[in-house]
């Protein structure tokens, strides 16, 4: 068997000393990224990047795909603790993940978001060994107007963000793909809502958007209700801090989803860990027994994203490495990292280098085991943030907002933004409009459109492009079916109060 | 002590023609004070016709983010640089992004004579300049330093496509006007600027779509999508080398060295302007001449160091040196050029 040779080859490179030093201050690295807001995984691999000239190939990409994995556990902790998303895929675990913190199970949401990372990200390894090469080959099948289709699916997730009011739901959608609509007009350079900023030229950042309307809103919220003083309860107790197993089985499908989901959006290029995210969670909403829990702290909430949003690493290099195309920007320092060390990314690279492919994949598998020896035991460490009493804690959260969207693009303007956006998450706060549907709106919304009018050109303005292509008419079908969903549920809902009527 | 100088001269000239008797403290600390001043006045001066070194790490803007096209350019310059011992490690890289360029603009038009502050650009400050009306500066606020880089484009299309040359592409194009789709960058990138070229020289039309990564760029062309792409050489040698595109024109004046067998498009019958990228070193307004030449000389020195020859055989650039004056022009040129095609392709150009 020649792919088992080739994973003996593999572990033989993973397993030197040298990598395997690497390897762990790639993912302690990375960890260390993702939970720091703002410090990109592309930024630090660039600036890392000279670090690893003298290395070997396969060592180097060993320990810069350790960071790139490695921030996708990261994201996860300030997400659940502090309500501020550490990394773009981490804005859904902010739903639940802040909810059960506040419940005081916030070791529990740490724990199951590590869980479900090693999961996932070992299924996305396996995925990335096993099929890679007839993957990628799916992969190319994705034009725009399959990209579109996807995009509307996403979209068509903000029925099941939306909370208790479909009608406030759609109104922050809707809001949200205006705010996607902001900056230059790509067909024809013309700019769109910039109010002569030059700013405003490239859009608003997602990552701006999301930590003010999540993390700053939070905290004007919070200070407004001055009786409330302890906002967290912390568990006593190592025990109590730990997923318990009852946890681990009610995240079992979530564990699939989010591994099976993940990979497939990781392995189209520029679809991205955000809608890999959004999707797990509205199936695993749509599938679920109890959908009313989720948004008030249901554990697979936070397992199916963070699952999702590791298993897509895999995924992603699947292009990187069997046809050299990055999806992200994340791989596309990856593949300059490899250009770099005098590897030529491409076609040919595995046929040419299986060392550095092989060596990488295993590397992977002792990656993710490093990746849960180290969360596991920091979860307990982790929560005792919420010890801090408020007025240190505050502080400290706007203090971590506002350096991490200055570090963005080092830009003041920036931070007048998340000024403007946390008001705005306040003000919805306080009128109950949810905010995931807005965000998703933000992060899809320009794809769409993009999408959709690239489309159009090609179809030179013929509609019937969407509806000829195969896979298009699968994904919109499902987008429909999704859309027709609450409808039936309503349904069921209407039913149901009857039937208990005398309690 | 305005008249320095001549105090000075009169007082050598005293102390010669007398041995003087006593001089009062106070004259003796005027006097040493004069000559002081002289002495320093002489230094200053010598020192600013002869050169300038830097006294602190030079930042080096880009308008990328960490990890984009600009940004990527000015580490590998500081990299070379170090490396070949052409100044002490330290230089610092600064990312000002957004704007398309304007931020990092914005930002270097603010450091006005600053000595210790240069940028990195492309084309796409003269782009910005012309079509923003946003934009406060353009490529005129700036010292031109020096011009490193021009960036070849070149025509491919899938492996099994029936085109052997950009002309049996336009001929077909012209075949079925509107029918055949090219993939690029934005509307204002050269790829559709040569596009604009081709149709208003050739009479063919075709459609363009603009997809934001070259990754995905690649991808249409390989999933059968789209029917053309402009790349630089650098984005596809790999599937080229793989087999899965193939180059069929170079949209250069002269073959190029990696790829002899591909003739250009003037060979092939299309006689257009050749619209080039250009990579580059600029510093603020007014910087001083004296700090020019040291930047100048610098980089003139790294164009001829072995790490030089790599970095442009690796990333099959041109290299394509041009010092403050050279490139002084070259822009002129450059920004005359994108204007007028510019327009030609229907985008709004404000100045």
């Amino acid at each position: 068997m020649d792919t088992l040779a080739n994973i003996f080859l593999g572990f033989s490179l993973a397993l030197t000393p040298v990598n395997i030093f690497w390897c762990t201050v790639g993912v302690v690295l990375g960890t260390a990224v993702g939970v720091l807001p703002g410090l990109g995984t592309p930024a630090t691999i660039a600036i890392l990047l000279p670090l690893t000239f003298q290395m070997n190939p396969t060592t180097g990409i060993i320990m810069m795909a350790g960071i790139y994995y490695g921030s996708k556990y990261g994201g996860s902790t300030t997400s659940i603790l502090l309500n501020l998303p550490g990394e773009t895929a981490s804005v859904v675990t902010c739903l639940d993940g802040y909810q059960m913190a506040r419940q005081g199970r916030a070791g529990a949401a740490l724990g199951i978001s590590a869980i479900a990372s090693f999961v996932a990200g070992t299924v996305g390894v396996l995925g990335l060994m096993l099929v890679a090469p007839p993957l990628a080959r799916f992969a190319l099948r994705f034009g725009p107007p399959e990209y579109f289709a996807l995009m509307t699916l996403g979209l068509t997730m903000v029925t099941f963000l939306a909370g208790k009011s479909m009608v406030k739901g759609l109104i922050a959608a809707l809001f949200g793909l205006w705010l996607a609509m902001i900056g230059t007009d790509r067909f024809t350079a013309d700019s769109r809502f910039v109010f002569g900023r030059l700013e405003l030229l490239d859009g608003i950042d997602f990552i701006v958007a999301s930590i003010g309307i999540f993390a700053v809103g939070e905290v004007l919220v919070n200070l407004e209700e001055k009786t409330k003083i302890d906002l967290f309860t912390v568990p006593k107790g190592l025990r109590n801090l730990m997923p318990t197993w009852q946890d681990i089985k009610d995240c079992r499908f979530a564990f699939l989803n989010g591994s099976v989901v993940g990979f497939f959006i990781g392995i189209i290029p520029g679809a991205g860990a955000s809608i890999a995210s959004f999707l797990s969670y509205g199936l695993e909403k749509a599938v679920s027994k109890h959908p009313e829990k989720f948004g008030n702290g249901a554990i697979e909430g936070v397992a199916a994203p963070e699952g999702a949003n590791n298993s897509e690493t895999g995924g992603a290099l699947v292009p990187l490495f069997t046809l050299g195309i990055p999806g992200s920007n994340s791989t596309a320092m990856l593949l300059a990292a490899l250009t770099l060390w005098g590897l030529r990314p491409g076609p040919l690279l595995i046929q040419e280098h299986p060392e550095t492919f092989w060596g990488l994949v295993a590397s992977m598998y002792v990656g993710n085991i490093m990746l849960l020896i180290l969360n596991l035991p920091l979860v307990p460490m982790w929560a005792q943030i919420l010890r801090i009493p408020y007025y240190v804690l505050y502080p400290m959260i706007l203090g971590i907002s506002f350096i991490g969207v200055y570090a963005v693009n080092n830009s003041m303007f920036d931070v007048w933004l998340l000024a403007i956006f946390g008001l705005l998450g306040y003000l919805m706060k306080k009128l109950d409009f949810p905010a995931a549907p807005l965000i998703l709106a933000i992060v899809l919304g320009g794809r769409a459109e993009e999408t959709f009018r690239q489309s159009l050109i090609m179809s030179g303005g013929a509609m019937s492009i969407f509806w000829t292509r195969p896979l298009t008419v699968l994904m919109l079908s499902l987008a429909l079916a999704l859309l027709a969903a609450p409808f039936f549920r309503s349904v069921r809902q209407w039913q149901k109060p009857r039937a208990s009527d005398d309690e | 002590m305005n008249n320095g100088m001549d105090e000075a001269y009169t007082a050598k000239l005293k102390v010669k023609d007398k041995e003087e008797t006593k001089m009062k403290p106070v004259q003796m600390v005027c006097r040493s004070l004069a000559l002081g001043g002289l002495v320093l006045l002489l230094a200053a001066y010598s020192v600013r016709a002869q050169s300038f070194t830097p006294t602190r790490p030079v930042d080096i803007v880009n308008h990328s983010r960490a990890g984009g096209g600009s940004d990527l350019f000015a580490r590998a310059l500081v990299k070379m640089l170090e490396d070949e011992k052409l100044i002490p490690s330290g230089w610092q890289v600064v990312n000002k992004s957004g704007g398309s360029g304007g931020q990092a603009m914005g930002y270097l038009a603010e450091k006005k004579g600053d000595k210790h502050t240069i940028s990195v650009f492309t084309n796409t400050w003269v782009v910005t300049g012309l079509t923003r009306a946003e934009s406060k500066y353009t490529m005129k606020d700036f010292t031109p330093l020096v011009r490193m880089i021009l960036e070849p484009t070149i025509a491919v299309v899938k492996a099994d496509s029936p085109y052997k040359s950009l002309m049996d592409f336009v001929q077909d194009a012209k075949k079925k006007p509107g029918k055949l789709v090219q993939v690029g960058g934005t509307v204002s990138s050269v790829d559709n600027l040569f596009r604009n070229l081709i149709q208003k020289q050739t009479g063919a039309k075709w459609q363009y779509v603009d997809i934001r990564s070259g990754g995905e760029r690649i991808a249409n062309i390989l999933g059968g999508h789209m029917h053309i792409y402009f790349p630089q050489p650098a984005e596809v040698s790999e599937h080229v080398r793989a087999g899965s595109v193939k180059i069929i024109a170079t949209l250069t004046e002269n073959r190029l060295e990696g790829y002899p067998n591909v003739s250009t498009i003037k060979e092939q019958g299309l006689d257009v302007p050749i619209i080039t990228q250009v990579r580059g070193v600029l510093g603020p307004p007014k910087t001083d001449a004296a700090v020019a030449n040291y930047y100048e000389d610098i980089f003139l020195r790294l164009t001829k160091t072995p790490s030089w020859k790599k970095y442009v055989d690796e990333n099959q650039v041109e290299s394509a040196y041009l010092n403050g004056k050279g490139l002084a022009g070259a822009l002129v040129q450059l920004t005359d050029q994108l204007r007028t095609t510019l327009k030609d392709a229907g985008v709004k150009v404000v100045r």
